[in-house]
């Protein structure tokens, strides 16, 4: 018994891991079934680091965060069921959207050491807009198998991560 | 087997036929369904019996109409509330997005040949979405409160409304008007025109004009009257007679303006008025007070000396 949950601990270590890795590196080619096990624990980590670094800054919006996570996973849900054939499960966009969620921690963790109202901080903010969007957008097509509608995918998961990050800067 | 009671014996000593009167007279104990010793003892069990046949009589009714009612519901349901039929409108491919919103900013004159009006909601539900966002930023910039709510409720609400509200009014008035545009087509164009009002919201607030409005009515008037035009010429080729033109093509640009017109200030002209205020702030000429107090007290302290 000891020995299965440690098996099962290690494949969801190795899980995160591998997801990690995926949004880190959005230029490797994800793998089709990566999203097959949809696992929520990574993104609550990430949203809590997310609301932690903002509280370092003097905001605290964790109310915020679950709002716009909520409604964003609402939406994105609701779109890629119209455009793929296969249709998406809610814990799939959930898992994705918030494992796609680590640049912008990583943005607002750089908030606490420099301003992102100036010229550096607006071009941070945008590399990691579009670094999430790419990333998630990319975990997507590949689930989905809909590899031209890609830039169709990525600008809604851009928006969303661009609202994150209007909560980062202002 | 009914279990009788102790005047059986005496009935069916005395006569064959039991009078079903005398039944709830007494308690015969019998595992009837029907309790009928419960009724009056004075002849109404017939009113007990009837009354109970009437309640059997109205709860079956009322059940057969649930049930009917039910499966009519569930009919409706799995033929209009099913999102699948949704599903054609999604399918579009980037390049043709892109078209069309270019397309959005390039009005044709209005002639005999109908004006294509596509039916799609990818691209207008990207384009409100895009509004919503844009007004969080500026909602975000001007450091705008909203008293009982959020500001992204505040921007879905708008967007929202404005898009199916309009969608809803124009929809009627073509119908009125017997214009040959479904809601589809409605919905789709008027999610398209909002891009004109993304690219001014956007510039408005990206560039602030402090001294005077100048510079917004100028993209108001470019951007918001090219992608008004092109919403007219399509309703004008799908209507026939003046008098519906005139309804629908006023109606269409004048909503269409006054909403960017609102969007602007409702929530840009606090950029404004903020740095207005921060320009003429009195804090600022603290220190020419200072001094001027100082002045006056030597003054006076040499002329008592």
């Amino acid at each position: 018994m000891l020995a299965l949950c440690t098996i099962w601990q290690v494949k969801c270590l190795d899980v995160k891991r591998h997801q990690t890795l995926a949004v880190l590196n959005p230029f490797k080619a994800a793998e089709h079934d990566m999203m097959q096990d949809t696992d929520l624990a990574g993104p609550l980590v990430f949203c809590l680091a997310f609301g932690g670094s903002l509280m370092l800054c003097g905001k605290l919006q964790f109310g915020y965060i679950y709002g716009i996570g909520v409604v964003g996973c609402m939406a994105m849900y609701f779109l890629l069921n119209m455009m793929s054939l296969t249709g998406v499960s809610v814990g799939c966009v959930v898992s994705v959207l918030g494992y796609c969620l680590l640049p912008m921690v990583i943005l607002s963790s750089s908030a606490v050491l420099l301003s992102l109202k100036g010229m550096i901080g607006i071009v941070l903010t945008v590399l990691a807009v579009v670094w999430c969007s790419f990333s998630s957008s990319k975990l997507f097509v590949s689930a989905l198998s809909m590899e031209n509608q890609q830039p169709l995918v990525a600008y809604p998961c851009g928006l969303v991560y661009g609202v994150f990050a209007l909560l980062t800067v202002f | 087997m009914a279990d009788r009671g102790q005047s059986w014996p005496t009935q069916q000593d005395e006569s064959a036929i039991i009078d079903l009167g005398d039944v709830n007279d007494r308690d015969d104990g019998s595992d009837y369904e029907t309790d009928m010793s419960r009724g009056p003892t004075d002849g109404s069990g017939k009113g007990s019996l009837e009354e109970d046949v009437r309640k059997r009589l109205t709860d079956n009714v009322t059940q057969m109409v649930w049930n009917a009612g039910t499966q009519q519901a569930k009919r409706a349901w799995s033929l209009y509330g099913n999102i699948d039929i949704l599903r054609p409108y999604f399918n579009v491919e980037p390049h043709e997005v892109r078209t069309r919103l270019l397309q959005s900013f390039l009005p044709r004159m209005p002639s005999s040949e109908k004006q294509r009006a596509y039916r799609e909601l990818y691209g207008p539900l990207m384009v409100v979405f895009t509004l919503i966002a844009l007004l969080l930023f500026q909602m975000k910039a001007a450091e705008h409160k909203v008293e009982e709510g959020t500001l992204m409720g505040t921007a879905f609400g708008v967007c929202f409304t404005y898009w199916w509200g309009t969608a809803a009014l124009m929809w009627f008035l073509s119908y009125v008007c017997n214009a040959h545009i479904t809601s589809i087509q409605l919905l789709s164009l008027l999610g398209y025109g909002l891009a004109g009002h993304c690219v001014v919201i956007l510039l408005g607030t990206l560039i602030h004009t402090s001294h005077d409005h100048l510079f917004f009515y100028l993209l108001w008037a470019v951007f918001g009257g090219l992608s008004t035009l092109k919403m007219v010429g399509v309703i004008l080729s799908r209507t026939h007679g003046k008098s519906q033109r005139l309804i629908l093509s006023c109606t269409i640009a004048a909503i269409h303006l006054l909403f960017l017109l609102y969007l602007h200030f409702a929530y840009h002209q606090i950029v404004e008025d903020l740095s207005r205020v921060l320009d003429s702030d009195p804090v600022v000429k603290q220190p020419e007070v200072v001094n001027n107090v100082r002045t006056v007290s030597k003054d006076r302290a040499n002329k008592t000396h």
